[in-house]
């Protein structure tokens, strides 16, 4: 039998349900409102379905679903018509008394809300009106379709170079970002000069704001994908949020990217499922066992923990959850620590949850997991955090259309550039609150101690790329070093720290790098921002060791004396120095003042190498200088003028990089079989989510493990393995199995696929066995960016690549790297 | 200004063992009427409610009415260091913001003063309806307490079925299932251990048993226990005490639907 705890209540039954039918008849009624726009729009305009159906040629689930709901609409619609024309025959004959008949009419339609006819005859009387309705469907229809060609686009594209196309996307979506705010200004500029104000909010003046507002705003974002109507929704809920209770930004901000301080604090939420779904059995009553099973239906905990809920009457309602609360829990929370947290984290949860209405679960067990999924961009927020600080200002009505425009789209651009100079909004938030945009950029600067987001290169396929982009401009070439992006703080007050391109906190994993700092900084600088790359190095030979050995680096409580891996740090930037930021300071005289203030210390400390060189014969040549010096290949950097400065969290075509693998391709693929999968999480709900793959020693008659893998499948290779490997689904895994503890998979398979996988390179893992005693007695060997390429159906498992071939691949790559590849570089034609 | 002497300092002890589990923090709510606490569980499943009369202490006085915030943890600590047959005296002043406890032996030779940090606990009061109880069955304290232990080895929840020729409880889980029926009797003689049913209706629900476990940390105060039942209501589960009584209410467990 299975029982379900209910909450302390003393109503009667109906009471007990009522919350309950009420959600239901709610969405009820939105569904068939929805139901009538859509038949209404669709029923008078062929044209309007036509439109849809000439858009809709791409074999994609989105627009299937839009497919379907046409044929959906079109069928009711001849259904429909001759009720419809009934209804018009009996309008024209009751000439006179039209009016009074056609109102007779609706209300008779009203009443019965059951049916079919009613919005059919509601059409006939607001003709006009539903002509309206029908041009705007057709819009939302040729918007959605070329949302999903933008989507298939992006599909594709993931099975290209994932790099390339990475950047190529952020490209995009920074000029996409662009024209919207432009578009933005513009609507929230006219709405202005109409003077329309904004509505009322749910809580008063003063009061804290309540968590169901947040929510709310959180669930009409997750239900549009229109990066411009997101921005609307949160750009209102904020303004409410800076007129009545400016001392909830902060945290609503937090809140909103899901974070709760700067990153490099370093305090996360990311509660594991197990814990989440122990606090939801316990505070629902419900077996651990159904939560487990639902959870593995729907693959998002925060429904989970909603219907749990929502079924659960309460008579005693908990007061409701306010932001302020909320964000003090989660922080309590993520900083708890040691004996029994465990266990006082899921009273903490609980408490939360209890008090959680209606969709308030769902956002706060997705906070929670550090994973709010709503489709909200950090970029967004701090677009829509600079429009709703000027919307709020007083004097807002009084400016015009345009000027209003360009302050809302100057605003935006302040802020970002501010925020990617100092990346807090500890300091961001309230210098906006208590001043205006131009004081924000006086009041907040790059400070030594608060590492800003770096600025990245944009990927090249070739040489020649370099040449038409730098057309006339003076450039300069720097090697790539392959290691670590490591940004070095000096305070005034002596303190020293190491940020990661993540802008995580790193100082405890480089203890020796500053210890030795003051060694490399000359002593006439106090404080200064260096821009770097640490890099492992062999002190004996004197050279640059691959990325790999810098990964087998301790992480945490580095002790100087137990360091087995030495780095180098290379230093290509210089930010900040003695008490002035150098960000718009053209690179010349940055690298000027890095050699002045700087010394290189053997094996310590360097700068990047460079050369200035406009000749495409010089570049190869430093080209194939860099790979042979271990290298990843080279930078290459705008010198003068304004395009030089140094952009912060920009991936900027003024710096360009220039990878050996992209000019020499990723080599042979390599066939391997499928043992065990995971469960699909998100979108991958009912599919697997990731694959765990083996390749096949002949000798000792063993499938090792190799890597995991869950990128380069469609949606449609999704669902074909998922079906295919159901059937060859095992309990427990062959003996002759080997692999690592940590990367065991939900679900075991015979040993009966085989892929084909590419990757980017080869490495040395402890936890994945594959070749284990042939390169390293206890280590095996993994796939750096695995991706799938196809099925191997003419192969046996048997067949797959053995693991003397790995060993194989892993070695000639280490030859690659330390020898000069020969073949690099110098065919630079071939296809891509 | 609150001066509470209570002449057995166990009960205090006792009543502290009773709740510490189910509720971390609450208020005692001190008037002219007696000290009072009001609190639900976490999971917002359990209710507790406590009422210790003014007549059981011995001077008791209270000129305005106090809530004394106070983790129960933190009070049962201090309570432990009160010897069983000491005299307790709870002192507050209007504005404190501690709660001063003294222990007195019973040869009046040994006193000790604590003193406890209040806090300033959030609570609503909450007013629980008076209820016509389909079912009350008034039994021995001990048997409820062995009945919920005994079945807790098989399943986490219990159903309880009252009709009027007694009252079984049953519990079903992977190992097996068992059942416990007692029956209405009218033995005099052992008035502490009979069993009576007053009923109105038939009744049959069922409880979490972790949290009925949880109640009978009240055995000690009182040999009788009373359990109030209607369907869709809450459960009362009452221990009398000679100045006041502590009652729990716990929401029924409701089929699982799919």
């Amino acid at each position: 039998m299975s029982l379900r705890q209910s909450r302390l209540s003393f109503g009667p039954k109906s009471a007990l349900v009522a919350s309950a039918s009420k959600e239901g008849s709610k969405t009820d009624k939105a569904t068939s409102e929805k139901k009538e726009t859509s038949l209404v729009a669709e029923i008078t305009s062929t044209s309007a379905t036509t439109t849809a159906d000439v858009t809709m040629e791409e074999d994609d689930e989105s627009s299937f679903k839009i497919k379907k709901r046409t044929r959906r609409v079109i069928d009711t619609d001849d259904e429909d018509e001759p009720i419809a024309l009934a209804v018009e025959a009996e309008i024209s004959l009751t000439q006179e008394h039209r009016e009074e008949e056609l109102t007779a009419t609706t209300k008779k339609l009203k009443l019965d809300p059951t049916s079919p006819q009613k919005p059919k005859a509601s059409s006939t009387i607001t003709k006009e009106k539903t002509k309206e309705n029908v041009q705007e469907t057709v819009k939302e229809v040729k918007e959605k379709a070329k949302a999903v060609v933008e989507d298939v686009v992006e599909t594709h594209s993931v099975s290209e170079d994932k790099e390339f196309e990475e950047a190529e996307k952020e490209d995009e979506e920074q000029e996409k970002e662009a024209v919207e705010i432009k578009q933005a200004a513009a609507k929230w500029a006219d709405m202005f000069s109409k003077s329309a104000g904004v509505e009322s909010a749910s809580w008063k003046k003063g009061e804290p704001v309540p968590y169901a507002a947040l929510c709310q705003t959180f669930e009409l974002i997750e239900d549009t994908t229109k990066r411009l109507q997101i921005l609307d929704y949160l750009v209102k809920f904020l303004i409410q949020v800076i007129k009545l209770s400016p001392e909830s930004l902060l945290t609503v901000i937090y809140l909103s990217i899901n974070k709760l301080c700067p990153e490099y604090e370093g305090l996360e939420l990311g509660i594991g499922e197990s814990l989440l779904m122990k606090a939801i059995a316990e505070s629902t009553g419900r077996e651990m066992k159904k939560i487990k099973e639902s959870y593995a239906e729907i693959g998002d905990l925060g429904v989970v923990a909603m219907n749990s809920r929502s079924n659960q009457p309460t008579m005693f309602k908990p007061k409701a959850l306010t932001i302020p609360h909320v964000f003090k829990t989660l922080k309590d929370i993520a900083s708890l620590s040691g004996n029994s947290s465990q266990k006082q984290k899921v009273d903490k949860i609980k408490v939360l949850l209890v008090s959680c209405r209606n969709k308030e679960a769902k956002y706060l067990m997705r906070s929670l997991e550090g994973k709010l999924r709503i489709g909200l961009a950090e970029r967004t927020v701090v677009v829509a955090l600079a429009q709703a600080i000027v919307l709020s200002r007083p004097d807002i009505k009084k400016l015009s259309k345009e000027k209003l425009q360009t302050e809302l789209e100057e605003a935006a651009s302040v802020v970002k550039s501010v925020y990617s100079e100092l990346p807090c909004y500890d300091m961001i938030v309230p210098a906006l609150l208590s001043g205006d945009i131009e004081g924000l950029q006086k009041a907040c600067k790059l400070t030594p101690g608060i590492p800003l987001k770096p600025m990245l290169a944009h990927p090249t396929k070739a040489l020649t790329d370099i040449l038409d982009r730098f057309e006339n401009i003076a450039f300069t070439c720097e090697y790539k070093y392959d290691g670590e992006r490591a940004q070095i703080h000096k305070l005034e007050e002596g303190s020293t720290m190491i940020y990661s391109r993540n802008s995580e906190n790193m100082s405890a994993k480089y203890p020796d790098v500053m210890e030795r700092l003051y060694k490399f900084a000359k002593p006439d600088t106090n404080s200064f921002v260096l821009d770097c790359e640490a890099v492992a190095w062999d002190r004996e030979q004197k050279c640059i060791l691959p990325f790999q050995v810098l990964s087998t680096r301790k992480r945490k409580d580095v002790k100087e004396e137990d360091i087995k891996v030495q780095v180098c740090i290379f230093a290509f930037d210089l930010l900040y120095l003695n008490g002035e930021s150098l960000l718009r300071e053209p690179l010349a005289k940055r690298r000027q003042l890095l050699l002045e203030h700087f010394l290189e210390v053997d094996g310590e400390f360097a700068f990047a190498k460079s050369m200035n060189s406009t000749h495409i014969e010089d570049i190869q040549t430093f080209l194939d200088q860099s790979v042979a010096d271990n290298c990843e290949g080279l930078m290459v950097k705008t010198m003068d003028g304004t395009e030089a400065s140094y952009e912060p969290s920009k991936r900027s075509r003024n710096w360009l990089k220039v990878k050996k693998d992209y000019l020499a391709g990723v080599g042979d693929s390599i066939d391997l079989v499928v043992i065990g999968a995971y469960i699909g999480r998100g979108k991958r709900t009912g599919v697997y989510g990731g694959y765990l793959l083996a390749c096949y020693d002949p000798e000792r008659e063993e499938y090792q493990s190799i890597c995991k893998i869950g990128t380069g499948f469609s949606e449609q290779d999704l669902e074909d393995h998922h079906k295919e490997l159901k059937e060859h689904v095992i309990p427990e895994p062959k003996s002759y199995y080997v692999l690592g503890e940590s990367n065991k998979p939900d679900v075991w398979f015979a040993p009966v696929k085989v892929w084909e996988i590419k990757c980017a390179d080869l490495s040395v893992s402890p936890v994945y066995k594959a070749a284990v005693g042939i390169v390293d007695s206890t280590k095996g060997i993994s796939l750096r960016f695995p991706r799938f390429i196809r099925i191997r159906d003419d192969k046996a498992p048997e067949n797959a690549t053995s693991s003397e071939q790995i060993a194989e691949m892993y070695n000639d790559q280490k030859l690659n790297t330390v020898k000069n590849d020969t073949s690099m570089g110098v065919d630079m034609d071939f296809d891509y | 200004m609150l001066e509470a002497r209570l002449q057995t300092g166990a009960l205090l002890k006792k009543l502290l063992e009773a709740i510490k589990e189910l509720i971390t923090d609450a208020n005692f709510d001190c008037s002219d009427n007696g000290i009072a606490l009001q609190a639900m569980d976490n999971s917002h499943v359990a209710l507790v409610a406590l009422l210790l009369r003014h007549d059981g202490f011995e001077p008791y006085r209270c000129d305005r009415s106090l809530a004394l915030g106070v983790n129960l943890v933190s009070l049962s600590k201090v309570l432990r260091c009160a010897g069983n047959d000491d005299i307790i005296t709870l002192k507050a002043d209007d504005t404190a913001d501690v709660l001063s406890l003294t222990f007195e032996n019973t040869d009046n030779d040994r006193i000790s003063e604590y003193e406890l940090k209040l806090m300033d606990i959030d609570s609503e009061h909450l007013g629980i309806p008076d209820t016509q109880y389909d079912a009350v069955v008034q039994m021995s304290s001990a048997e409820f307490l062995r009945i919920c232990r005994d079945l807790q080895v098989l399943s986490d929840s219990v159903q309880i079925d009252v009709t009027k020729e007694g009252v079984k409880f049953a519990a079903k889980g992977e190992l097996g299932s068992g059942a416990v029926t007692l029956k209405q009797s009218g033995n005099v003689d052992k008035e502490d251990d009979s069993t009576l049913i007053e009923l109105q209706q038939d009744v049959s629900l069922n409880f979490s048993l972790k949290y009925l476990v949880n109640f009978t940390k009240a055995t000690p105060l009182s040999t009788r226990v009373s359990l109030s039942m209607s369907s869709e209501v809450p459960l009362l589960v009452e221990y009398k005490m000679e100045a006041g009584y502590i009652r729990y209410y716990l929401a029924p467990k409701i089929g699982e639907d799919n």
